[in-house]
């Protein structure tokens, strides 16, 4: 027997995956399905199948790859895949080595903008507090948009339309594909260093895929870190991006963008003639209360008559004389009255009334003496009652069967206690 | 960046006047200076809405240059 016709698995595994990989169609394959068993290695290579309805394969996607994925694949997502198909040898299986991969189908992006809103809503980047305030009239604008197409045109012609005072700063950026989050990140950075009051960031309507990259993470990122405040105008008015949500001020549409952007020419002209009025109306309102103020002194009586003054003061003058006249009179007079009285006095008349007074007022004095004399007292019927020389005082310094001595204005009786009762 | 005030500035410098001088409560020498500088600015801020010939619109390169950009090239 002849063995050498048997071949070793090694060797029908290397020449299957020789003819694997010189076969142009496998080194690059689009492929579309469904991921399933997804494994997700500590190393951060990615495990998993792809199927469709009838069919599957094995694919791998290696950690260098799978890092920049936007998006976290799981099970049940539908996919785009890029990559070359080969023969794993250690298995026998041929698998697909998955270079890129992206989200396939409008639900797999709704999902994807649903969890991005829901964590950097988490985060606080659509907080209300953040939003910075628009300046009402810009000077210098930033427009961050594809430098053709509707959205710059509209813009641009609205800006000058309304309010051609400003300049306009257009930073060309690519507003579709993926590269388009990229190139907006930077043209943001670039556009904050700009000294712009405003920066207008948009693109015109498209597929929710065609907006997509106003969806993406470090779009939103650049936009909560932009110093300059940004209105967002992504689409048609349905369209909400979250790029809307973390902007200053969500515009329905560029145009609309443009609008909120600067005020209309015309009203800011209404507004100067208004202030040019108000001015003019509070100023006449002064002077016109000045000049009633100097009419009043103006009017004035005096002012206008002044003889009228020297005359009160004439009057005046006359009075205080009238009154000065009759105050002397009435002091030479009052004096005359009083040396009258004076020498009318009585006493002075009778100078021996003055010294009988005054004796009657010493026998006055002698009887309020005898008054105060305690024994004068026993005159009136009252008595003194002494115990041992003492007067008795009260009643609590006397005792049963004590002899006291009772004094009366002419003679003393000697009394026995025989009770005592206390008041 | 720029020399002259920010047309923004101006009209919230009028406007500030012009509330000063609603108020009341200063005197007619102040009134009478401050009409004259909210006339000053009523005219500067007019002036320079209806001067406005072309409205300047730039593009901005990757190193910053600026050229001057009009939609109606790229139509």
């Amino acid at each position: 027997m002849n063995n050498s016709k048997y071949l070793t698995i090694t060797a029908l595994t290397k020449y299957l995956k020789y003819k694997f990989d010189s076969d142009e169609n496998l080194r690059q394959v689009f492929l579309r399905g469904e991921i399933s068993n997804l494994k997700i290695h500590s190393t951060g290579h990615l495990y998993f199948s792809l199927k469709d309805e009838t069919s599957k394969i094995n694919a791998i996607m290696f950690a260098t790859n799978a890092r920049r994925l936007p998006f976290k694949p799981v099970d049940g997502m539908n996919v785009l895949v890029t990559g070359r198909i080969s023969v794993y040898e250690t298995t026998g299986n041929y698998q697909i080595y998955v270079e890129d991969m992206l989200e396939d189908g409008i639900g797999n992006l709704y999902i994807a903008f649903e969890q991005l809103k829901a964590k950097l809503s988490k985060e606080g980047l659509f907080d209300q507090k953040y939003k910075k305030e628009i300046p009402k009239i810009p000077s210098r604008i930033g427009i961050i948009t594809a430098p053709t197409g509707a959205a710059i045109r509209d813009i641009l012609s609205t800006i000058k339309r309304r309010f051609p005072l400003c300049e306009t700063y257009l930073f060309p950026a690519l507003v579709q594909g993926a590269n388009a989050a990229p190139d907006i990140v930077s043209k943001l950075r670039q556009a904050d260093t700009f000294d712009l009051d405003v920066i207008i960031l948009g693109r015109g309507g498209g597929s929710i895929e065609d907006l997509w990259a106003f969806n993406e993470e470090i779009v939103a990122r650049a936009i909560f870190e932009s110093k300059t405040p940004i209105i967002s105008a992504v689409g048609h008015e349905v369209d909400f991006t979250i790029a809307d949500f973390v902007s200053d001020l969500r515009a329905p549409t560029p145009t609309g963008a443009a609008e909120m952007c600067v005020p209309n020419i015309s009203d800011v002209l209404t507004q100067i003639n208004n202030y040019n009025i108000r001015a003019t109306k509070a100023l006449n309102k002064k002077v016109e209360i000045a000049r009633v103020a100097l009419d009043n002194i103006k009017a004035n009586y005096i002012l206008n008559n002044p003889i009228i003054m020297y005359e009160n003061k004439k009057q005046l003058i006359d009075s205080y004389l009238e009154k000065i006249k009759t105050f002397i009179f009435y002091k030479v007079n009052n004096y005359g009255i009083k040396l009258d009285n004076i020498k009318a006095n009585y006493i002075l008349n009778h100078p021996k009334e003055l010294y009988s007074k005054k004796e009657m007022n010493l026998d006055n004095l002698i009887t309020k003496l005898e008054l105060l004399n305690p024994l004068s007292v026993l005159k009136r019927g009252y008595t003194l009652t002494y115990q041992n020389d003492k007067i008795v005082k009260s009643i609590k310094s006397i005792k049963l069967d004590e002899n006291l001595v009772v004094k009366l204005i002419d003679g003393n009786i000697k009394v026995n206690v025989v009770g005592i009762e206390v008041k | 960046m720029e020399k002259k005030k920010k047309f923004e500035e101006k009209l919230k410098e009028l406007e500030k006047i012009v509330e000063e001088l609603e108020k009341g409560d200063i005197d007619l020498d102040s009134s009478i200076e401050k009409y004259t500088k909210a006339m000053k600015l009523v005219k500067e801020c007019d002036t320079e809405l209806k001067k406005v010939e072309e409205q300047i619109s730039k593009i901005v390169l990757e190193n910053n240059e600026t050229k001057d950009f009009s939609i109606e090239e790229t139509e």
